[in-house]
Protein backbone atom coordinates (compact mmCIF):
# COMPACT_ATOMS: atom_id res chain seq x y z
CA UNK A 1 0.00 0.00 0.00
CA UNK A 2 2.85 2.44 0.77
CA UNK A 3 4.55 1.48 -2.37
CA UNK A 4 1.83 2.29 -4.19
CA UNK A 5 1.19 5.54 -2.91
CA UNK A 6 5.02 6.41 -2.98
CA UNK A 7 4.36 5.96 -6.97
CA UNK A 8 1.43 7.49 -7.16
CA UNK A 9 2.73 10.74 -5.21
CA UNK A 10 5.55 10.56 -7.43
CA UNK A 11 3.90 10.69 -11.09
CA UNK A 12 1.44 13.45 -9.79
CA UNK A 13 4.39 15.41 -8.82
CA UNK A 14 5.90 14.28 -11.99
CA UNK A 15 2.62 15.56 -13.99
CA UNK A 16 2.30 18.36 -12.02
CA UNK A 17 5.51 20.02 -13.60
CA UNK A 18 4.05 20.31 -16.72
CA UNK A 19 1.36 22.05 -15.51
CA UNK A 20 3.17 25.75 -15.97
CA UNK A 21 4.52 24.67 -19.87
CA UNK A 22 1.11 23.91 -20.49
CA UNK A 23 -0.88 27.26 -18.75
CA UNK A 24 1.96 28.80 -20.99
CA UNK A 25 1.34 27.35 -24.07
CA UNK A 26 -2.26 28.30 -23.36
CA UNK A 27 -1.60 31.53 -23.18
CA UNK A 28 0.91 32.89 -25.79
CA UNK A 29 0.42 30.13 -28.29
CA UNK A 30 -3.02 28.99 -28.95
CA UNK A 31 -5.85 27.66 -26.95
CA UNK A 32 -8.91 25.39 -27.31
CA UNK A 33 -12.22 27.20 -26.24
CA UNK A 34 -15.98 26.99 -26.54
CA UNK A 35 -18.10 29.83 -27.61
CA UNK A 36 -21.34 30.72 -25.72
CA UNK A 37 -23.91 33.62 -27.04
CA UNK A 38 -25.57 34.39 -29.91
CA UNK A 39 -23.22 37.85 -30.29
CA UNK A 40 -21.14 36.07 -33.76
CA UNK A 41 -24.89 34.65 -35.11
CA UNK A 42 -24.77 33.48 -37.64
CA UNK A 43 -21.35 32.99 -38.14
CA UNK A 44 -20.69 30.60 -34.83
CA UNK A 45 -23.38 28.99 -32.72
CA UNK A 46 -25.96 29.84 -35.58
CA UNK A 47 -28.01 26.83 -33.11
CA UNK A 48 -27.91 28.77 -30.03
CA UNK A 49 -31.65 29.00 -30.42
CA UNK A 50 -32.42 25.35 -30.65
CA UNK A 51 -29.31 23.57 -29.39
CA UNK A 52 -27.40 23.57 -26.42
CA UNK A 53 -24.41 22.92 -28.47
CA UNK A 54 -21.76 25.40 -28.27
CA UNK A 55 -18.79 25.64 -31.24
CA UNK A 56 -15.44 24.99 -30.22
CA UNK A 57 -12.63 26.95 -31.83
CA UNK A 58 -9.09 27.16 -31.89
CA UNK A 59 -7.98 30.55 -30.33
CA UNK A 60 -4.38 32.06 -31.89
CA UNK A 61 -2.54 33.74 -29.38
CA UNK A 62 0.98 34.45 -31.16
CA UNK A 63 1.32 38.17 -32.05
CA UNK A 64 -2.38 38.98 -31.04
CA UNK A 65 -2.43 42.26 -31.40
CA UNK A 66 -0.01 42.82 -34.61
CA UNK A 67 -1.26 42.81 -38.08
CA UNK A 68 -4.63 43.56 -37.19
CA UNK A 69 -7.58 43.38 -40.24
CA UNK A 70 -10.77 44.37 -41.09
CA UNK A 71 -12.84 41.13 -40.77
CA UNK A 72 -10.91 39.33 -38.30
CA UNK A 73 -12.44 37.47 -35.35
CA UNK A 74 -10.68 38.87 -32.32
CA UNK A 75 -10.95 37.57 -28.47
CA UNK A 76 -10.63 40.60 -25.91
CA UNK A 77 -10.70 41.13 -22.66
CA UNK A 78 -14.30 43.27 -21.65
CA UNK A 79 -13.90 46.45 -21.66
CA UNK A 80 -16.94 46.33 -19.07
CA UNK A 81 -15.78 43.29 -16.78
CA UNK A 82 -12.26 41.59 -17.08
CA UNK A 83 -12.75 38.86 -15.91
CA UNK A 84 -14.82 38.14 -19.46
CA UNK A 85 -13.47 37.33 -22.68
CA UNK A 86 -15.20 38.35 -25.34
CA UNK A 87 -15.59 37.33 -28.97
CA UNK A 88 -16.17 39.81 -31.82
CA UNK A 89 -15.27 41.09 -35.59
CA UNK A 90 -13.06 43.82 -36.21
CA UNK A 91 -14.86 46.13 -38.34
CA UNK A 92 -12.66 48.99 -37.75
CA UNK A 93 -8.97 50.05 -37.74
CA UNK A 94 -7.36 53.38 -36.14
CA UNK A 95 -8.57 56.57 -38.46
CA UNK A 96 -11.29 54.37 -39.89
CA UNK A 97 -14.59 55.98 -40.15
CA UNK A 98 -17.13 53.80 -38.97
CA UNK A 99 -20.93 53.78 -39.23
CA UNK A 100 -21.94 53.31 -35.78
CA UNK A 101 -25.95 51.44 -34.71
CA UNK A 102 -28.37 52.81 -32.70
CA UNK A 103 -27.58 52.38 -29.05
CA UNK A 104 -24.21 54.82 -30.10
CA UNK A 105 -24.67 58.36 -29.47
CA UNK A 106 -23.23 59.61 -33.45
CA UNK A 107 -23.95 57.68 -36.62
CA UNK A 108 -20.43 58.01 -37.52
CA UNK A 109 -17.06 58.16 -35.59
CA UNK A 110 -13.88 57.96 -35.85
CA UNK A 111 -11.67 55.25 -34.18
CA UNK A 112 -8.81 56.64 -32.26
CA UNK A 113 -5.58 55.76 -32.20
CA UNK A 114 -4.31 52.81 -30.93
CA UNK A 115 -8.02 51.47 -30.56
CA UNK A 116 -10.47 49.16 -33.67
CA UNK A 117 -13.87 48.88 -33.74
CA UNK A 118 -15.50 45.76 -32.90
CA UNK A 119 -19.19 44.60 -33.21
CA UNK A 120 -20.88 41.07 -33.58
CA UNK A 121 -22.24 39.27 -36.53
CA UNK A 122 -25.60 39.29 -34.90
CA UNK A 123 -28.03 41.47 -33.73
CA UNK A 124 -27.79 40.03 -30.21
CA UNK A 125 -24.64 41.45 -29.41
CA UNK A 126 -22.92 44.24 -27.20
CA UNK A 127 -20.04 45.25 -28.93
CA UNK A 128 -18.55 48.88 -29.49
CA UNK A 129 -22.11 50.22 -30.60
CA UNK A 130 -22.76 49.80 -26.54
CA UNK A 131 -19.06 50.87 -25.13
CA UNK A 132 -16.73 52.89 -28.18
CA UNK A 133 -13.81 51.47 -29.40
CA UNK A 134 -11.70 49.02 -27.71
CA UNK A 135 -7.76 49.47 -26.99
CA UNK A 136 -5.98 47.12 -28.94
CA UNK A 137 -3.92 45.97 -25.59
CA UNK A 138 -7.16 44.32 -24.78
CA UNK A 139 -6.98 41.70 -27.69
CA UNK A 140 -5.83 38.41 -26.50
CA UNK A 141 -5.97 36.30 -29.68
CA UNK A 142 -7.94 35.71 -32.99
CA UNK A 143 -9.92 32.88 -34.24
CA UNK A 144 -8.44 31.26 -36.95
CA UNK A 145 -10.17 27.64 -37.07
CA UNK A 146 -13.96 26.37 -35.46
CA UNK A 147 -13.20 22.81 -34.90
CA UNK A 148 -16.62 21.66 -34.05
CA UNK A 149 -19.11 21.12 -35.20
CA UNK A 150 -17.80 18.78 -37.74
CA UNK A 151 -19.86 20.33 -41.11
CA UNK A 152 -18.68 23.97 -40.42
CA UNK A 153 -15.39 22.35 -39.49
CA UNK A 154 -11.75 24.00 -40.80
CA UNK A 155 -10.16 27.67 -41.17
CA UNK A 156 -11.96 30.96 -40.16
CA UNK A 157 -11.99 32.61 -43.66
CA UNK A 158 -12.35 36.32 -42.37
CA UNK A 159 -10.70 37.65 -45.47
CA UNK A 160 -14.14 37.03 -47.38
CA UNK A 161 -16.51 38.93 -44.72
CA UNK A 162 -17.70 42.42 -46.67
CA UNK A 163 -15.94 44.41 -44.36
CA UNK A 164 -12.74 43.66 -45.60
CA UNK A 165 -13.20 42.34 -49.16
CA UNK A 166 -14.60 45.45 -50.31
CA UNK A 167 -13.04 47.42 -47.98
CA UNK A 168 -15.92 49.11 -46.80
CA UNK A 169 -16.22 49.79 -43.09
CA UNK A 170 -19.74 50.21 -43.30
CA UNK A 171 -20.50 47.05 -44.69
CA UNK A 172 -20.61 45.29 -41.38
CA UNK A 173 -23.06 47.36 -40.16
CA UNK B 1 17.08 6.67 -12.77
CA UNK B 2 20.75 6.63 -13.31
CA UNK B 3 22.88 8.77 -11.15
CA UNK B 4 26.67 7.73 -11.33
CA UNK B 5 27.76 8.87 -7.83
CA UNK B 6 25.69 12.20 -8.25
CA UNK B 7 22.22 11.72 -6.77
CA UNK B 8 18.73 13.27 -6.82
CA UNK B 9 18.31 15.67 -9.39
CA UNK B 10 21.75 16.25 -10.72
CA UNK B 11 21.95 12.83 -11.45
CA UNK B 12 19.02 12.50 -13.30
CA UNK B 13 19.84 15.44 -15.72
CA UNK B 14 23.48 14.82 -16.28
CA UNK B 15 24.53 13.48 -19.43
CA UNK B 16 20.88 13.16 -20.42
CA UNK B 17 20.78 16.45 -22.67
CA UNK B 18 17.26 15.89 -23.78
CA UNK B 19 16.19 15.44 -20.30
CA UNK B 20 17.93 18.52 -19.41
CA UNK B 21 16.36 20.80 -22.13
CA UNK B 22 12.90 19.24 -20.86
CA UNK B 23 13.71 20.68 -17.31
CA UNK B 24 15.07 24.21 -18.75
CA UNK B 25 11.71 24.77 -20.45
CA UNK B 26 9.35 23.44 -17.29
CA UNK B 27 11.82 25.94 -14.76
CA UNK B 28 11.55 28.82 -17.10
CA UNK B 29 7.61 28.57 -17.79
CA UNK B 30 7.37 28.16 -13.94
CA UNK B 31 9.27 31.02 -13.19
CA UNK B 32 7.35 32.61 -15.71
CA UNK B 33 4.22 32.11 -13.98
CA UNK B 34 5.32 33.07 -10.68
CA UNK B 35 6.15 36.71 -12.43
CA UNK B 36 2.62 36.45 -14.13
CA UNK B 37 0.62 35.89 -11.33
CA UNK B 38 2.59 36.48 -8.62
CA UNK B 39 4.57 39.61 -8.07
CA UNK B 40 6.95 41.40 -10.75
CA UNK B 41 9.64 43.70 -10.57
CA UNK B 42 10.51 46.80 -13.25
CA UNK B 43 12.58 49.88 -13.51
CA UNK B 44 10.40 52.97 -13.32
CA UNK B 45 11.41 55.87 -15.59
CA UNK B 46 9.49 59.36 -16.77
CA UNK B 47 8.38 62.26 -14.88
CA UNK B 48 4.94 61.78 -15.07
CA UNK B 49 5.24 60.29 -11.26
CA UNK B 50 7.24 62.93 -8.89
CA UNK B 51 7.29 63.65 -6.36
CA UNK B 52 6.44 60.35 -5.51
CA UNK B 53 8.88 58.38 -7.91
CA UNK B 54 12.27 59.16 -9.05
CA UNK B 55 13.35 60.30 -12.29
CA UNK B 56 15.81 57.42 -13.05
CA UNK B 57 17.07 54.60 -10.80
CA UNK B 58 13.88 53.19 -9.48
CA UNK B 59 12.85 50.06 -9.60
CA UNK B 60 8.84 49.29 -8.55
CA UNK B 61 7.55 45.88 -7.36
CA UNK B 62 4.07 45.04 -8.61
CA UNK B 63 2.06 42.74 -7.51
CA UNK B 64 0.80 40.85 -9.82
CA UNK B 65 -2.36 39.44 -7.92
CA UNK B 66 -4.00 42.69 -8.43
CA UNK B 67 -4.07 41.97 -12.28
CA UNK B 68 -7.39 43.54 -14.15
CA UNK B 69 -7.75 45.92 -10.78
CA UNK B 70 -8.87 42.97 -8.77
CA UNK B 71 -8.95 44.54 -4.96
CA UNK B 72 -7.71 48.03 -6.23
CA UNK B 73 -8.77 50.76 -4.37
CA UNK B 74 -8.77 54.93 -5.22
CA UNK B 75 -5.13 55.72 -4.31
CA UNK B 76 -3.45 53.05 -5.56
CA UNK B 77 -0.63 52.93 -7.72
CA UNK B 78 -1.21 50.29 -10.86
CA UNK B 79 0.87 49.48 -13.42
CA UNK B 80 -0.93 49.46 -16.48
CA UNK B 81 -0.93 48.70 -20.31
CA UNK B 82 -1.43 52.07 -21.80
CA UNK B 83 -4.35 51.91 -24.33
CA UNK B 84 -2.84 54.15 -26.68
CA UNK B 85 0.29 52.39 -27.42
CA UNK B 86 2.23 49.66 -26.64
CA UNK B 87 4.45 50.36 -23.26
CA UNK B 88 3.55 50.35 -19.52
CA UNK B 89 3.03 53.00 -17.26
CA UNK B 90 2.40 53.64 -13.60
CA UNK B 91 -0.23 56.15 -12.80
CA UNK B 92 -2.49 56.58 -9.67
CA UNK B 93 -6.15 55.55 -9.20
CA UNK B 94 -8.10 58.72 -8.75
CA UNK B 95 -11.74 57.03 -10.03
CA UNK B 96 -13.29 53.72 -10.01
CA UNK B 97 -16.45 52.76 -11.60
CA UNK B 98 -19.14 54.73 -10.73
CA UNK B 99 -17.23 57.79 -8.86
CA UNK B 100 -17.19 61.23 -10.30
CA UNK B 101 -14.22 62.70 -11.56
CA UNK B 102 -13.30 65.77 -13.16
CA UNK B 103 -12.51 65.32 -16.58
CA UNK B 104 -9.38 68.55 -16.74
CA UNK B 105 -6.79 69.35 -14.68
CA UNK B 106 -7.64 71.30 -11.58
CA UNK B 107 -7.15 75.00 -12.04
CA UNK B 108 -8.17 75.16 -15.90
CA UNK B 109 -11.37 76.81 -16.46
CA UNK B 110 -13.70 73.48 -17.43
CA UNK B 111 -14.68 72.55 -13.98
CA UNK B 112 -16.74 69.58 -15.97
CA UNK B 113 -16.92 65.68 -14.22
CA UNK B 114 -17.57 62.50 -15.45
CA UNK B 115 -18.94 59.20 -14.04
CA UNK B 116 -16.05 56.52 -14.26
CA UNK B 117 -18.16 53.87 -16.62
CA UNK B 118 -18.54 50.11 -15.61
CA UNK B 119 -15.82 48.43 -15.73
CA UNK B 120 -13.01 51.39 -15.90
CA UNK B 121 -11.52 53.29 -13.69
CA UNK B 122 -9.59 56.81 -13.88
CA UNK B 123 -5.92 57.46 -13.72
CA UNK B 124 -3.81 60.05 -13.29
CA UNK B 125 -0.34 61.17 -12.48
CA UNK B 126 1.13 62.40 -9.42
CA UNK B 127 3.07 65.34 -12.11
CA UNK B 128 -0.48 66.73 -13.77
CA UNK B 129 2.04 69.24 -15.68
CA UNK B 130 4.31 66.15 -17.50
CA UNK B 131 2.09 62.97 -17.52
CA UNK B 132 -0.20 61.63 -20.70
CA UNK B 133 -3.28 59.67 -18.24
CA UNK B 134 -6.72 59.51 -18.53
CA UNK B 135 -7.13 63.49 -18.89
CA UNK B 136 -5.49 62.49 -22.56
CA UNK B 137 -6.96 59.23 -23.24
CA UNK B 138 -10.12 58.79 -20.71
CA UNK B 139 -11.32 56.03 -18.82
CA UNK B 140 -9.06 53.08 -19.13
CA UNK B 141 -10.29 49.68 -18.93
CA UNK B 142 -10.16 47.76 -15.53
CA UNK B 143 -8.85 44.61 -18.14
CA UNK B 144 -5.76 46.44 -19.09
CA UNK B 145 -4.04 47.04 -15.37
CA UNK B 146 -1.35 44.78 -14.72
CA UNK B 147 -0.60 45.22 -11.14
CA UNK B 148 -0.61 46.88 -7.94
CA UNK B 149 2.51 49.08 -6.76
CA UNK B 150 3.57 47.69 -3.58
CA UNK B 151 6.86 48.67 -2.91
CA UNK B 152 10.18 50.47 -4.56
CA UNK B 153 13.47 49.62 -4.54
CA UNK B 154 16.88 51.75 -5.12
CA UNK B 155 20.23 49.99 -4.68
CA UNK B 156 20.22 49.32 -1.20
CA UNK B 157 17.31 50.95 -0.20
CA UNK B 158 14.24 48.88 0.11
CA UNK B 159 10.49 51.11 0.74
CA UNK B 160 6.85 50.05 0.65
CA UNK B 161 4.53 52.78 -0.76
CA UNK B 162 2.15 53.94 1.18
CA UNK B 163 -1.00 55.10 0.35
CA UNK B 164 -1.08 58.72 1.06
CA UNK B 165 -4.33 60.09 -0.50
CA UNK B 166 -6.98 58.88 2.30
CA UNK B 167 -6.58 57.18 5.98
CA UNK B 168 -7.55 53.53 5.22
CA UNK B 169 -9.71 54.12 8.20
CA UNK B 170 -12.09 56.49 7.13
CA UNK B 171 -10.97 57.92 3.79
CA UNK B 172 -11.67 61.14 4.43
CA UNK B 173 -8.67 63.05 2.85
CA UNK B 174 -5.14 63.23 5.12
CA UNK B 175 -4.65 66.92 7.54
Amino acid sequence: MSKFLGQFTNHLVRYATWLPPLICFNNYVAQVTFISGPSMYPFLNPQYHESLRQDLCLVYKMYAQQNLDRGMLVTFRNPDDPDKITVKRIIGLEGDMVRTKPPYPHEYFQVPEGHVWVAGDGDKSKDSNYYGPISIRLITGRITHILSPWNRAGRVKWWEHPVHRNGDVNAGN
Amino acid sequence: MSGGQFGGLIGDLLGHPFRTVIFAGKFLAFTHLFFEYGIQTAPAQGPSMLPTFELLGQWLVVSRRHRFGRNVEVGDLVAYNIPVDENVGVKRILGLPGDYVMLDTPGRESQAMIQVPQGHCWIVGDNLAASRDSRYFGPVPLALIRGKVVATIKPFHFQWVEKNLFHRENRSPAN
